[in-house]
Parts: C-alpha cells; sequence; structure tokens
C-alpha cells in the first residue's frame, strides 16, 4: 500500500468530483490541446456549452420529498423549494412494487419523470427505491445479508422480505459469502429490504471474474454492454453522470481500494481493483472524462461526464436483457437521475447501452 | 482408404477430449469454481450442478485417455470389446452433446458451450452443435476397427496426412473458439488499457523538445493536474506568460518511443486559448 505521504497532489480524489473544480475543467483543457471532434453529425460533437449543460441539466428527471399526493397533483420538496406537478392520466408508481400514485406516503424520497422534456405532467414516479449491489460478506440467517459495495461505497444491510424470498433465491441461489449479489427494493435506516432481482448471480466467486476477450487493434469505439444505476450514496442527489469501471489506477481509484481493503480485514471482501478488468475491457478515463452513453431500449441518448468509480461493476460479468440481449459485462454505473433521464426503468435495474468515448 | 480414415479418428477424438479437459481444468484453477469453468450450468438445479459437472470432466477425460489405451494392441487383445465400449461410449458421448447443446442454445441464448473453458463464450450456434454431431459420427466410424498401426506405404501416409489435414479445417471450421485462440496468440495490449506509471510519463514529457520550448515559462516544480483520457495522459503546468498566469497543457501519447505530444497555453482566469501549435483533430485511441 502506498503510503499517503507518498501520494501525489494531483491524484484523484473522487469524493470532490461533483465540484466545478478541475475536473469539470479537463474537458476544456483537453479540447485545447488536442482539439474537438466537433464535424457536423459527430456523434461526440459537443461544445463547452454542451458540455456545462450535460453536467447540470436534468430534463426529464426531478428529484425531492413527497410532501403531499392526490390521483391528480403530486406536491415535492425539490432544490427549488416546493412544486406541484399534475399527474398524467396513466401515471404509475413504484414503492415497493407497482402501486396507485394515491398510495405513495408524505416523507417518502422519490424520483419522477417528467411525460415531455420539461413539461409539468409527470407520468413514473419511484418512492423510496434503493439498490444494493456487491459481494456478500456476512448471513446472520436465512434473510440477512451483509454486503460490500467495494471501497468507495462501503457495506450495506440488506433484508430479504419474506414474499420476495422465493423470487431472489431462483435468481440468486448462493446467498453465501464470496458471490455476488445485486438487488432492489425499499430503502429503510440502516438497511436494504429486498424485493426484486436485479441481474441474475454470476456462477463465480466475486474475486473471479472471468477474462475478457482479448482485443486487438484498438479498443472498439463505440463499446456496447449493460448499463445499470446506483444509490447516489455521497453523491447530490441529481447528479447526472456515471461511475465508471476503469478509470485510470495511477491517478484515480487504486488509492482509495488499497486503503480500504486494507482496514476491512474479513476474508470474503473483496477489492474489484485487484480482481482484472471485468469481462469487457474498457480504456483508462479519469473523473471529468465525457461520454455519450446511448439507451439502445430506449433509443435515447446523451453526454455524461465521469463522476465517480465504478470497479465494484466489473465484477459482474451479466447481460441485461430490457430489450434483447446485451453485450456481456457492465459499462456504465449511472446515477439515479442520469438513468431515468435517459429513459431507463429503475426496476429493471439495467438497460441495453451502448458508450462513445470521448466529448 | 476407407479404413486409413476411420483409424485417424481415434488420436484425433483424443485429442480433442484430453484438451477440452485442460482447457476447463485451467479455467476451473483460475476461478476457483468449477461450475463456473463449465458453463452452461443453468440448466441444471443448484444441487447436482457441481456433481454433474465433475462427473462429465471424468468422463471426457476417462474417454479420451481410454481411447488411447485400446487403440494398439492391448485394448484390442482378444475380442477387442474393450475398445469398442469405449468408441462406442465416445459415440454417446458426444450424441448427449448436441442434445444439451441444442436445449441449452434454447433456453440460455446468452450462453457460451464451455467445451474447450473460457475459449468457448461464443453464444452456442449452428457450428457447435454441427461440431459435437460430426464428432459423434467419428466416433461411431471407429467401432469394429482393428488395432492401428503405422501407415504400411508412403500412399497411406499421404492419405492419412491429407484426411488430417481436411478434418482439422472441418473441425476449425466448426470452432467458435478459433478466433479467441488466434488473437491470444499474437496479442499485443492496446494502449488505451496498458497501465504506464504517471514518473513514466513525466519523464517522456521532461525529455522532450517541447518541454524545452516551454519549460521557461512554467512556475511550479509539480504539475497542477494529471488525468488519462485512452492512449493520452495529460498534464497541466502553471505557468506565467507575458505576466498573466497561465495553464500549460501537454497532451502525451501513451506508446513507448517518440510519442506525439502537444501543448496548449490557456488563460488561468479565463480560460482563453493563447497558444495551439500544430492543432489537429485527434483520437483517444490513435496517435498522429
Amino acid at each position: 500500500m502506498r503510503h499517503l505521504a507518498e501520494i501525489p497532489r494531483w491524484c484523484d480524489d473522487v469524493t470532490d468530483s461533483t465540484g466545478p473544480g478541475r475536473f469539470a475543467r479537463r474537458s476544456l483543457l483537453k479540447a485545447a490541446v488536442l482539439g474537438r471532434r466537433d464535424e457536423p453529425g459527430h456523434p461526440l460533437a459537443a461544445t463547452a456549452e454542451d458540455i456545462e449543460a450535460a453536467a447540470s441539466t436534468l430534463v426529464y428527471t426531478l428529484t425531492g420529498r413527497i410532501l403531499d399526493v392526490s390521483p391528480h397533483i403530486l406536491v415535492l420538496r425539490t432544490e427549488r423549494g416546493e412544486q406541484r406537478f399534475p399527474l398524467a392520466a396513466n401515471a404509475q408508481a413504484w414503492r415497493g412494487g407497482p402501486v396507485a400514485p394515491a398510495a405513495l406516503r408524505q416523507g417518502d424520497h422519490a424520483i419522477v419523470r417528467r411525460q415531455l422534456p420539461g413539461g409539468p405532467v409527470v407520468d413514473r414516479i419511484w418512492a423510496q427505491m434503493g439498490r444494493v449491489t456487491g459481494t456478500i460478506i456476512e448471513r446472520q440467517g436465512p434473510a440477512t445479508l451483509l454486503v460490500d459495495e467495494g471501497p468507495a461505497k462501503g457495506r450495506k444491510i440488506v433484508i430479504i422480505a419474506a414474499e420476495a424470498e422465493g423470487r431472489i433465491q431462483v435468481r440468486f441461489p448462493r446467498l453465501e459469502p464470496g458471490y455476488l449479489i445485486d438487488v432492489i427494493g425499499l430503502k429503510h435506516d440502516g438497511f436494504l429490504q429486498a424485493l426484486v432481482p436485479a441481474t441474475s448471480q454470476p456462477p463465480y466467486r466475486a474475486g473471479h471474474p472471468p477474462a475478457p476477450p482479448l482485443v486487438s487493434g484498438h479498443v472498439p469505439d463505440p463499446v456496447s454492454g449493460t448499463a445499470v444505476w446506483h444509490e447516489p450514496g455521497e453523491e447530490p442527489e441529481g447528479l447526472l453522470g456515471l461511475a465508471y469501471p476503469a478509470l485510470d489506477p495511477e491517478t484515480s481509484c487504486e488509492r482509495t481500494g488499497s486503503a480500504a481493503s486494507a482496514c476491512s480485514g474479513e476474508q470474503h471482501a473483496v477489492d474489484p481493483h485487484a480482481a482484472g478488468p471485468g469481462c469487457v475491457r474498457l480504456p483508462y478515463l479519469s473523473v471529468g472524462s465525457m461520454l455519450r452513453l446511448r439507451n439502445d431500449c430506449a433509443e435515447r441518448s446523451r453526454l455524461l461526464p465521469v463522476t465517480s468509480c465504478g470497479a465494484t461493476a466489473r465484477l459482474f460479468c451479466d447481460r441485461c436483457v430490457t430489450c434483447g440481449t446485451s453485450r456481456k459485462g457492465r459499462i456504465a454505473d449511472l446515477t439515479m437521475a442520469a438513468f431515468v433521464e435517459l429513459g431507463g426503468a429503475l426496476e429493471a435495474g439495467c438497460f441495453n447501452a451502448t458508450m462513445t468515448i470521448g466529448g | 482408404m476407407l479404413t486409413a480414415i476411420r483409424e485417424l479418428q481415434i488420436p484425433l477424438l483424443a485429442a480433442l477430449l484430453l484438451g477440452g479437459c485442460l482447457a476447463k481444468a485451467w479455467r476451473a484453477l483460475r476461478t476457483r469454481s468449477v461450475t463456473a469453468a463449465m458453463v452452461p450450468t443453468g440448466l441444471l438445479p443448484l444441487r447436482v450442478r457441481r456433481p454433474i459437472m465433475v462427473t462429465m470432466f471424468a468422463t471426457e477425460f476417462a474417454l479420451g485417455l481410454a481411447l488411447i489405451a485400446t487403440a494398439g494392441r492391448i485394448g484390442a487383445a482378444g475380442p477387442g470389446l474393450p475398445a469398442s465400449i469405449v468408441r462406442a461410449g465416445t459415440a454417446l458421448f458426444f450424441l448427449v452433446a448436441v442434445g444439451a447443446l441444442n436445449e441449452t442454445r434454447q433456453r440460455r441464448p446468452d450462453a457460451g458451450c464451455g467445451c474447450f473453458g473460457e475459449f468457448s463464450e461464443t453464444p452456442i450456434g449452428w457450428r457447435t452443435i454441427a461440431r459435437a454431431g460430426v464428432l459423434c459420427a467419428a466416433a461411431a466410424a471407429t467401432i469394429g476397427l482393428p488395432p492401428l498401426r503405422m501407415p504400411s506405404s508412403p500412399t497411406t501416409a499421404e492419405l492419412w496426412l491429407a484426411t488430417l489435414a481436411f478434418e482439422l479445417s472441418l473441425i476449425a471450421f466448426l470452432s467458435p473458439e478459433l478466433g479467441e485462440v488466434l488473437v491470444r496468440l499474437g496479442y499485443s495490449e492496446p494502449c488505451e488499457l496498458r497501465r504506464v506509471p504517471v514518473g513514466r510519463t513525466l519523464t517522456t514529457l521532461h525529455s522532450s523538445s517541447q518541454w524545452r520550448r516551454y519549460s521557461g515559462q512554467v512556475s511550479a516544480a509539480d504539475p497542477a493536474d494529471v488525468w488519462r483520457e485512452g492512449c493520452w495522459r495529460f498534464v497541466v503546468y502553471p505557468g506565467l506568460a507575458r505576466g498573466r498566469p497561465v495553464d500549460i497543457v501537454f497532451a502525451i501519447y501513451l506508446q513507448a518511443r517518440r510519442p506525439p505530444i502537444r501543448v496548449a497555453i490557456l488563460d488561468a482566469d479565463t480560460d482563453e486559448v493563447l497558444g495551439r501549435p500544430e492543432l489537429a483533430i485527434l483520437s483517444l485511441s490513435r496517435g498522429v
């Protein structure tokens, strides 16, 4: 492990990635030195304004706390204060499962999708939704698990709801320490009540994902695979960005990884940085790099900044089957706001995605 | 001629069976999981997955060894019953494989066959199923053969070689694993995936003509920021130009010899580009 004193000051502190500091300026500096791919029609065409807008503007998505809800009106406390939104006639809500919007509760944390970009009408609401993705490191009784989400995110307690036990066991037959889990459910204080399996459990132990196919020449660009989402954690709730699975180990994730794994002690905890590149080969990038991500199911794309380290995604060598069968491997771990903004359904857990690197 | 073709199948089948075992064993050692090494496992209930996979591996290994052991005079002594049993067992093994592969293709269209460990991750297609069918026919053709001998004449030897070349070509055509093997043989890590220490990048930069040209304007010993995108590493130094604070940005292409290096100078307060020689539209992965 590198001693803290030996770490140069330019090493990335990913906890600072959401601020307007040096990470946000990197695209500008890169464009200054290498030029910009702004030929008309180029998939990476982007101006400085685009880049700035990409990092900040949500046109479909809102986050906030529910103050009141009726069959026709939703009142949310957002960053802008109290706001009222009319509900579409076909509006759907999720709170542990599909429910009528009027069944949502005051005080619930909600993420909301507008029917039209920037419009007032809301057609999807997800309340108290959470997700735990990582390695099982402890099991107590039949339904309580301690899950390690990697050095950057720490550990979470998962309690499998009795009504969901069968459904989860079918997709996750090995609820044992050392194996991977990825479940969606209701967020409570201190734990997640697991209700929906977000994928099928990989058959290998967490620390031994299969080696990816080798690449001859250059890494393909664009690259296809699975895009998933993660809870905000310490990030702002409405952050538009993604955790990238292959940050440059020399300047980004490695420092966090080494320190955390040295402290962990548990034999089942897995440092994803030490588990190889995962099953998809992605070029090394850094926090602040811009990517254009396309939801192949909704046919919607956005320019997004890399805002954090998504090394845990490397452990999952799975496919998304939201619309057809995706290529193997997770290529992006989006913030909830970015996932909804790209037209994803949070309860599905993933969408088939194509990623173009640059910006 | 027909006998020569039939005789050739025995060493070929043994080599394929033992090769498959070796590839699976290698993967099992790497992943420390028997079931992961022998996908597809989704067809089987969890409790029987491991024993069935171990049995399958052992059967494959035993058949490979037994084909060799019974090929000569020892196994074929007397009525040749052991040889016939082994060869019929091999034919049955590949017949079952045809059914299992077809079933897996329908139920898990995304799964590879795992026949040759990590080389067999391509989803099962008609080629993989046809290969098992061809091997089943090859094994059935060997039943009742007399003990193997060396070719009796140069003509027979040539026939052996021609048949071997044809059959290997057919198996190669039916094997999606071949592409993966060829890639690995000539593999060199692309620059986007190569881990390059920052110290080495800085050494390269400091010995370049671009550094000598701009180092007079640099006002700090250490870079203010270093990051990487694909094959390029970016290094930013604070500096002074005509009395104005500036940021001097170097982009270094990550290759060992004579890497292209680009430079831009920006006003630190307004981000106005003050100097940007030899600007070109560049890809993150391609050099200039």
